[in-house]
């Protein structure tokens, strides 16, 4: 079966989203790209592997990050990129956002260990919910919880962000109305 | 064509709807988290940047051995 013109045209409106996801795996944009390459073929490849009407996001991001796997085992996990560039090389990027803190988040990002950084992208960033995230990353449900929670208290570590907690102003509220000295 | 717009809709769709069940005042990672904002900042910063033409040619060329293998 031939590959047709609404798979192409939407395999290259996910580019966005698959660089995005590539970068925040390996935090290396030139690696990211090589990733995403790879992805485009292998997915024009198995095309007839892809169910029409089926999330076609969550079986690139599966391709994707199956294929960062494989390379990194390959490659014995030699280069990680440690001088932060990365993401700086990506591409000239016109208007800054003026938001200074936002090179401290990336930098604290990069201290995670891969399995929780693409848990907490994948369920805090790219809009996938816990049960699509396990299943791009073959685990359970529980596991991607767990490593979301874990990517998030230690964020708040390293960021040093506190008086966070999981259950939004409710529980502040709560706090103002049972904390009067007795 | 009308059938490509369809698909990609319902891929957003489908995202969209799934992220949705845990937003709310209990998403750990919602607009009340500062984690949560900044890591949708971070993202979506990436995904902003241009895409390079490297990607459109890889597609073409593709399509092209395809459209090459088939009159054979």
């Amino acid at each position: 079966m031939a590959v047709s013109a609404g798979f192409k045209s939407d395999l290259l409106g996910s580019i966005p989203s698959l660089r995005a996801f590539a970068v925040s795996l390996s935090q290396n944009a030139d690696k990211a790209d090589d990733l995403v390459q790879e992805t485009l073929v292998k997915a024009w490849d198995k095309h007839e592997s892809f169910q029409p009407g089926t999330n076609l996001k969550a079986w690139l991001f599966t391709i994707l990050r199956n294929e960062f796997y494989s390379q990194m085992r390959k490659r014995g996990r030699e280069v990680q990129d440690s001088d932060g560039i990365m993401t700086a090389r990506l591409a000239v990027h016109p208007a800054q956002h003026g938001q200074l803190d936002l090179e401290d988040f990336r930098g604290a990002l990069e201290k995670l260990p891969e399995d929780q950084r693409e848990a907490i992208i994948l369920i805090g960033a790219s809009g996938f919910s816990y049960e699509e995230a396990a299943e791009i990353c073959n685990c359970a449900v529980g596991t991607i919880k767990s490593r979301v929670s874990r990517a998030r208290s230690r964020l708040q570590e390293i960021l040093q962000i506190s008086g966070e907690d999981d259950f939004g102003p409710d529980a502040i509220s709560a706090q103002v109305m049972t904390s009067p000295a007795d | 064509m009308g059938h490509k717009g369809n698909m990609k809709d319902q891929n957003k769709n489908s995202a969209a709807g799934a992220g949705r069940h845990q937003a709310g005042a209990g998403d750990p990672l919602g607009p009340n988290s500062e984690i949560g904002r900044k890591l949708k900042q971070y993202y979506n910063d990436l995904v902003s940047y241009e895409v390079p033409d490297r990607f459109s040619d890889l597609l073409s060329q593709l399509e092209q051995t395809e459209s090459a293998l088939k009159k054979d």
